[in-house]
């Protein structure tokens, strides 16, 4: 099963973001969005997800159906979104807020069938023992789990994150980019993650995608795809490249372009990140 | 991070979780008891007045509307008449009316995704209050706020106004501050048109200007209570419809409602003109009553949570219930005065609401 995006064309008004865009994510796959500010990654996403509309082009999953042609509760049990942060007005407790993601399945009584779905995705997401807790609790990283929690219990076939760790500490970045990736596989969905550290894409995706001013300028593994001239045209920073323990890693050569890249020193990462992202952790509140 | 789920698309609860059915019963049962502590509450207000009544009065009044007999003595026919014209009426007018302003502000406050909303935000309450003082400067300053032409007058610039605010909603898909900050400019404009009247006002028109803002039940009548009731009886069905709806939109935010199958501009468009006809046609009746669309949501909230499913419901009864205790206390203070009922509602009603923020302070947030 295949979502495939072509020439993908979207705007706002009179401005195109999305230019042409072509892409394809196989089921069990995690595809990177990279690329910088305004380049159209969550633009892209949001389309796929129905949030925008698109002027021209199609997106279809599986060969034969039109995702945008389908009818948003239809849409929303094929694909789900996860935003960058939960920014949540009041205190809906943890339980109601994953329920959520049951909307398109049940009018107004959520039955049996969709609490198991909840019951089951907090469970995956080792909320289970926090569902009486308000959202508003909640430190970044647990609440960043509900949203994944929330998008799961939507039972979708279609991961879409729109940069789900930039609101968030390294430890909960690392994370959340754990959990992204194991849903992906143990769910068997198709995902697209828009995020901003090549080094987190490198270790976390399968694939990647830069975009550029709306347009897939380069796209595949990302040892295979990664390079300074790439990256130099992109983001404009000088880099080098290495690798560490398989993963292909991206050095400035400057501090003003490790900030601009908004690196994290990956080598003494994976180790710290596997210990956390054992560990369940409780609100400070 | 806990263990996996052999099949997350067919999940089956572990065992020892609380069955579904079991999840709300608190909120069920606080609704229960809400309504019973309405009913209790009504038949008390009923009994307040100078004529005094006793609670076998409001029953034999009630039997003898359903069997249509006439009593045939004077005083036990005053009685009946004081109980069913007057009495009955204004208590139903403060329940009717408590619960529309409630429903509002839970609406708008979920819509707008904003606590601090009520249902005059977006400048009903000013379009009401020019619409009715042209009518008193039109028609004179002695007629009641029962009167046609100042009901009229206050329900023609509410929907003025709320038929603006639509239209701006709908072609220029505004968000939801954009909406609130047109409210606060609309409430401007109908605030300075107000003043303007009342500048150049006789004394006479000055005084039932100001005394309509204040907010009262004082002249009830039947047909104000119907038209309340059939509203509700009308709008509720299509709000508890759309609880999920409103839950996705107030807690998600608009586009994640989006991506959770929610068309987010026609529930806001049909939900915002539910919520504004609700609270034009309450002030058209009662004058701007200011605290209960604020407030009754908040307590609402505390008690059985944030599921719209359940906090529209909770919120109509705490808004009846605070519009009929107000009216009720208004009546004794300074019996056989009034006080009208939108006075007392803010100063029992703020007071409380400052403790309820001081204290609870997560809760509410």
């Amino acid at each position: 099963m295949t979502l495939k995006i072509s020439s993908l064309e979207v705007g706002y008004g009179k401005r195109q973001v999305v230019k042409g865009a072509n892409l394809t994510v196989e089921k069990g796959e995690l595809i990177g969005l990279l690329g910088s500010n305004g380049s159209g990654k969550s633009t892209l996403i949001k389309t796929i997800a129905g949030i925008n509309s698109q002027t021209k082009g199609t997106i279809t999953w599986n060969g034969d159906i039109d995702l945008s042609r389908l009818a948003r509760k239809d849409l929303a049990k094929i694909v789900a979104y996860v935003p960058q942060s939960i920014g949540l007005s009041f205190g809906l407790d943890i339980r109601e807020a994953v329920l959520l993601g049951r909307t398109p399945y049940f009018g107004t009584r959520p039955r049996d069938e969709d609490w198991a779905h909840v019951d089951a995705a907090m469970e995956r997401m080792g909320l289970d023992e926090l569902g009486d807790r308000a959202v508003t609790e909640l430190s970044g990283g647990q609440g960043q789990r509900v949203l994944i929690a929330r998008a799961l219990a939507q039972d979708p076939e279609i991961l879409l994150l729109d940069e789900p760790t930039s609101a968030l500490d390294i430890r909960y970045q690392w994370q959340t980019l754990e959990v992204a990736r194991d849903v992906t596989r143990k769910n068997n969905v198709a995902a697209v993650i828009a995020i901003h550290d090549l080094n987190q894409a490198a270790r976390f995706t399968d694939r990647v995608v830069f975009l550029q001013d709306g347009v897939v300028i380069a796209e595949g593994r990302p040892a295979e795809v990664y390079s300074p001239e790439l990256i130099k045209r992109v983001y404009g920073v000088d880099v080098e490249l290495s690798t560490h323990k398989g993963f292909v890693q991206v050095h400035p050569l400057s501090e003003q372009g490790h900030a601009q890249l908004g690196l994290h020193p990956i080598a003494s990462e994976p180790a710290r990140a596997h210990r956390l992202a054992g560990q369940r952790e409780y609100a400070t509140a | 991070m806990s263990s996996v789920h052999s099949d997350p698309l067919h999940p089956i609860a572990p065992p020892g979780r609380r069955r579904p059915a079991d999840r709300y019963t608190s909120q069920k049962l606080a609704i229960a008891l809400g309504f019973a502590a309405v009913v209790i509450t009504a038949l008390i207000g009923i009994r307040i007045g100078t004529s005094g009544a006793t609670l076998l009065d409001v029953l034999e009044t009630f039997w003898s509307k359903i069997a249509g007999t006439v009593p045939t003595d004077r005083a036990t026919l005053l009685k009946h008449n004081v109980i069913w014209e007057l009495r009955l009426p204004r208590v139903l007018l403060a329940i009717l009316g408590g619960a529309a302003l409630a429903v509002a502000g839970v609406l708008f406050q979920g819509l707008l995704r904003n606590p601090l909303v009520s249902p005059y935000t977006l400048g009903i309450a000013p379009a009401a209050a020019f619409g009715a003082s042209l009518a008193i400067v039109l028609f004179g300053a002695t007629a009641g706020s029962a009167a046609i032409s100042l009901v009229i007058g206050a329900l023609l610039f509410s929907f003025l106004n709320t038929a603006l605010v639509l239209s701006l909603a709908s072609t220029r898909n505004l968000h939801a501050t954009t909406l609130i900050l047109v409210g606060i400019a609309l409430s401007q404009l109908f605030g300075a048109l107000t003043a303007c009247i009342q500048y150049f006002a006789e004394d006479e028109v000055l005084a039932a200007i100001v005394r309509w803002t204040w907010g009262s039940v004082n002249n009830s009548a039947w047909y104000q209570v119907f038209a309340l009731f059939v509203l509700l009886a009308l709008a509720f069905p299509y709000i508890r419809f759309r609880s999920s709806a409103l839950n996705a939109i107030a807690f998600a935010g608009d586009d994640s409602a989006k991506s959770l199958g929610v068309a987010v501009s026609q529930v806001r468009l049909q939900t915002i003109a539910i919520a504004a006809t609700l609270t034009a046609v309450t002030i058209a009746f009662t004058g701007i009553i200011g605290f209960v669309g604020l407030v009754a949501p908040h307590i609402a909230r505390l008690v059985v949570g944030a599921n719209h499913r359940f906090l529209i419901a909770f919120s109509a009864i705490i808004g009846a219930l605070l519009l009929v205790i107000a009216d009720a206390v208004g009546r004794l203070v300074i019996n056989p005065g009034v006080i009208p009922v939108g006075i007392i509602d803010a100063l029992v009603g703020a007071p409380i609401f400052l403790y309820l923020i001081l204290t609870r302070q997560k809760a509410i947030e």
